[in-house]
C-alpha cells in the first residue's frame, strides 16, 4: 500500500507532505521513508499517513473563500495605520495570503 | 522528561507531544491553554448578539466573520490543550458549562449596547493580541502553531473594533458621549486583563521557567498601555481618573494598581460575579440543547469507524 | 420559454419594467438577508466547534448574496437605510420560512430549513441565468457558486440525522412545520407583477415550474431519508398545477408576516434606532468595482 509522508526541519516547524512511499504496514512505512525522505534533507521528524486515509477537495471542485466579496474578513479592509507592531504583522501576513490566494483563483501561481 | 531537563531546554516550540513531558508541565500548559481556549469561546459568546444588532450589512458581515473567527481560535486551542493528553476537548467544554472553566475577567461583564463592541473587539483584543504574538514562542509546539494562525486572523479583528470606535467618535455628539460613557465603564477592566502584578499571580513562575509564558503580566500591560493610551487619545477618548495613570520621561505610563477593585477581579476568577455565572449558565444551556446532535453524529462516526475511529483523541 | 428581448440598464427601464425588476429584486434580497439573521443565531450556539464555523460562513454566504440584490436596488436611487434599516416591516417580501424563530437546540429545523431554501435558491438562481435584465444576470455566477456548498451541507446534515431513529424523528417533525412554510418560496407578491416578471424574461422559468422542479427534487430526497412527505402520496410527477397546497396564512411575498418578523425585525434595528444613525456604513468596495 502507499504511504505519504510528511516531514519537519525542526523542532516547532510543520510537518509538510515530502512524497510517498510503498510500504506493507506503518512500520516499514517508517523505515523506508527514512531512508527516502530524510537521507539528505534536514529532518527532525517523519509522519506516515495511509494514502486512503487522506480526503481531498482541491480547486476543481470548490471555490476556496467563496465567490462573492468577503473582504470584510480582511485586515486590508479597514483603512487605519495598524495599532501596533502585531496588528502591523498579522495585516501584512493577510495581504501576502490573499495575494496568492487571488493568484492562485486567476490561474497564475 | 524530568524537570530540570524540561527547565533548562525550556526554548520556543522545544516540546511536541511525542516528548515524554512530566505531569507538572502537561498540567500547567493544559490549565493555560484551556484558559486561553475557553476565553475565545466566552469572548465570542459575549458580543454573538452584535452580530444582529450591527448598524449596517457590512458591519454585521464583518462581526458574524469575527465571531466566527473566534470560535475558530478555540478550536485550534482546544486542540493544542487536548494534545497534552490530559482532558479531552468534550471535557474543557463540560467544565466551562458546568462553571468550572477559567476564563478573561473581561468576558464576564455583560454587554448590552453597540458602543460597548469596540471596547473589546480594538482594547480587549488589541490586549491579547501583544499576550498572543509573544505566545508564538511558547515551549509547547501546538500552542505555537495556533498562535501562528490566531495572529494571522486578529489584525482584521483589531482593526474592525478601530473602525467601529473611529465611526462612533467621529459620529454624533450623543455617540460619542456614548462611547465615552462605555469606555469609562470598561477602562479598569482592561487595564486588569494582564492580571495582577507577577508577585500576586501564582502560576507566573512555573510558566515561565519551562517556557510556556515569555512575558511577564507587567511587561504586557506596559506595552499594552504605550501603544493603545495615545490611540484612545487620538479619537478623543478621554482616559478615566481611576486608576491614576503617570506618564513617565520616557513615555510609558505607571498605573497606580491598588486603586483597582481586585476583590472584584478574584471574584471573578473563581467564576463566582453573578453576571459572568449568567453567561456560563445560559451558554450551558445551548450545549446542552444540542447534546443530541452530538450523539446522533457520535452513533454515526462508530458505524462508520467502530472503535478504531481515527477521530480518537490523541 | 421564448428568449426575451434584453431589457436596458436602470435609467432607461419605464415605469412597468421597473417595477417588476424592483420587485424580482426585493424577493431576493429580502429572503437571503433574513435567513442569514436567523442563521446568525447558530453562532456559539451550534452542535460542535466546526459546525459552528460552517454555520457562520453559510449566513456570510448568504447575507453577501443579500448585498449584491439590495446593491442592485440601489441603481433605482434608494440608500441602504431605505431598503433595510428604516423601511416599514410590513413593507418586507420575504417568504415567512425565512423568518420564523429556531427553538432552542432544533438543529434539525437548521438541517431541513436550509435544506429546503438552498434547494429552492439553486432552482430560482438558475432560473436568472438568462435574465433579460443584464446588471442581474452578470451577478449571478458568483451567486450560483456559494451555492453548491449549502447544497452539499444541507443534504450530507440530513442523511447523517436520519439514520438515527431519535434525530430522524426530530427531522421529521421539522419537515412536517417546514413544508407549508418552504412553499412560500414560490408564492406570488402581486399575480400581475410575476406575471410582468415571466413576460419581461426577467428569470427563465415562472413561480409554478420552479416549484415543480423543487418539488421533483426534494421530495424524492426527503423519502429516501426515511422521512415520510405529505404531498409525495399526490399523483405522479407531484403535478402541482392541479393541487392546492396548504399555504400557511403568511406568505411573507403579499407582505403579511408573522409575530415573530416584527420582533426579530425590531431587534436587528435596535443599534440603528439607538444611536439615531440616517446611515449606513460601508465598508467594502461597491460590487460593480470589484
Amino acid at each position: 500500500m502507499i504511504w505519504e509522508v510528511f516531514r519537519q526541519k525542526k523542532a516547532g516547524d510543520y510537518h509538510t507532505h515530502c512524497g510517498n512511499v510503498h510500504a506493507p504496514d506503518r512500520e516499514m512505512a517508517l523505515l523506508f521513508a527514512e531512508v527516502q525522505h530524510a537521507r539528505r534533507m534536514p529532518t527532525n521528524s517523519l509522519w506516515v499517513v495511509p494514502k486512503d486515509e487522506i480526503g481531498e477537495v482541491d480547486t476543481e471542485d470548490v471555490a476556496f473563500g467563496g465567490t462573492t466579496d468577503k473582504s470584510y474578513r480582511w485586515a486590508m479592509t479597514y483603512n487605519f495605520e495598524a495599532a501596533a507592531e502585531e496588528v502591523a504583522a498579522s495585516e501584512d501576513e493577510q495581504a501576502e495570503a490573499e495575494r496568492q490566494r487571488k493568484a492562485v483563483v486567476d490561474g497564475d501561481d | 522528561m524530568d524537570l530540570e531537563t524540561v527547565k533548562e531546554r525550556a526554548g520556543p516550540r522545544e516540546f511536541s507531544p511525542k516528548d515524554d513531558m512530566p505531569e507538572e508541565y502537561r498540567k500547567a500548559a493544559t490549565r493555560m491553554i484551556q484558559f486561553h481556549a475557553n476565553s475565545e469561546i466566552m469572548g465570542a459568546y459575549l458580543e454573538r448578539p452584535f452580530i444582529r444588532q450591527a448598524p449596517s450589512l457590512e458591519r454585521k458581515l464583518a462581526f458574524s466573520a469575527k465571531v466566527q473567527d473566534e470560535l475558530g481560535h478555540g478550536q485550534l486551542l482546544y486542540r493544542a490543550a487536548e494534545s497534552l493528553g490530559i482532558k479531552t476537548r468534550q471535557e474543557m467544554l463540560d467544565e466551562l458549562a458546568n462553571g468550572q472553566g477559567k476564563f478573561l475577567n473581561c468576558f464576564h461583564y455583560p454587554m448590552e449596547s453597540w458602543v460597548e463592541t469596540p471596547m473589546i473587539a480594538f482594547f480587549v483584543d488589541g490586549a491579547a493580541m501583544r499576550r498572543q504574538a509573544t505566545l508564538k514562542s511558547t515551549s509547547w509546539e501546538p500552542y505555537a502553531h495556533a498562535m501562528d494562525k490566531v495572529c494571522f486572523e486578529e489584525g482584521f479583528h483589531v482593526k474592525h473594533g478601530e473602525a467601529v470606535l473611529h465611526e462612533l467618535m467621529t459620529g454624533s455628539k450623543k455617540e460619542q458621549e456614548m462611547a465615552q460613557a462605555a469606555f469609562e465603564k470598561w477602562w479598569p477592566r482592561i487595564i486588569q486583563f494582564f492580571g495582577p502584578t507577577d508577585k500576586q499571580s501564582t502560576h507566573h513562575g512555573f510558566a515561565s521557567e519551562v517556557g510556556l509564558k515569555k512575558m511577564s503580566n507587567d511587561e504586557l500591560r506596559r506595552a499594552f498601555l504605550n501603544t493603545y493610551i495615545p490611540k484612545a487619545e487620538k479619537y478623543g477618548l478621554v482616559i478615566p481618573d481611576t486608576p491614576t495613570i503617570e506618564k513617565n520621561d520616557d513615555g510609558t505610563y505607571n498605573v497606580a494598581e491598588d486603586e483597582l477593585d481586585w476583590d472584584e477581579f478574584f471574584q471573578i476568577a473563581k467564576n463566582e460575579y453573578e453576571p459572568g455565572l449568567g453567561q456560563i449558565d445560559s451558554r450551558k444551556k445551548a450545549q446542552e440543547a444540542v447534546a443530541w446532535v452530538r450523539e446522533s453524529m457520535d452513533n454515526h462516526e462508530q458505524r462508520l469507524y467502530g472503535g478504531t475511529s481515527p477521530q480518537a483523541a490523541d | 420559454m421564448a428568449a426575451a428581448q434584453q431589457l436596458p440598464g436602470p435609467q432607461d427601464l419605464t415605469d412597468e419594467q421597473r417595477e417588476a425588476v424592483e420587485m424580482l429584486l426585493y424577493r431576493l434580497a429580502d429572503d437571503e438577508f433574513v435567513i442569514a439573521e436567523r442563521y446568525t443565531e447558530w453562532q456559539v450556539r451550534a452542535p460542535t466547534i466546526e459546525s459552528d464555523l460552517s454555520v457562520a460562513n453559510i449566513a456570510q454566504d448568504e447575507l453577501g448574496h443579500a448585498r449584491l440584490w439590495y446593491d442592485l436596488l440601489e441603481d433605482f436611487g434608494y440608500e441602504e437605510p431605505d431598503l433595510i434599516w428604516e423601511r416599514e416591516a410590513g413593507d418586507w417580501r420575504h417568504s415567512t420560512l425565512c423568518e420564523l424563530p429556531f427553538g432552542e437546540g432544533d438543529w434539525a429545523d437548521f438541517v431541513v430549513r436550509s435544506y429546503l431554501y438552498d434547494e429552492a435558491e439553486f432552482v430560482r438562481v438558475k432560473a436568472l441565468e438568462g435574465s433579460s435584465y443584464p446588471r442581474l444576470a452578470d451577478r449571478v455566477e458568483k451567486v450560483l457558486a456559494e451555492e453548491r456548498y449549502h447544497r452539499e451541507h444541507a443534504r450530507s446534515w440530513l442523511e447523517r440525522l436520519c439514520e438515527d431513529d431519535d434525530s430522524r424523528a426530530r427531522v421529521q417533525d421539522a419537515v412536517d412545520r417546514l413544508l407549508p412554510y418552504a412553499l412560500t418560496l414560490f408564492s406570488p407578491t402581486d399575480e400581475e407583477i410575476e406575471a410582468r416578471i415571466d413576460e419581461l424574461g426577467l428569470r427563465t422559468e415562472n413561480l409554478l415550474s420552479m416549484r415543480e422542479a423543487w418539488l421533483d427534487e426534494v421530495v424524492p430526497t426527503l423519502e429516501s431519508a426515511g422521512l415520510h412527505v405529505e404531498e409525495a402520496e399526490l399523483p405522479e410527477q407531484y403535478d402541482v398545477h392541479h393541487v392546492d397546497f396548504d399555504l400557511p396564512d403568511e406568505t411573507g411575498r403579499d407582505q403579511s408576516h408573522t409575530d415573530y418578523w416584527f420582533d426579530l425585525f425590531d431587534e436587528f434595528t435596535k443599534s440603528y434606532r439607538e444611536l439615531g444613525r440616517h446611515s449606513a456604513m460601508k465598508i467594502m468596495k461597491d460590487p460593480d468595482d470589484e
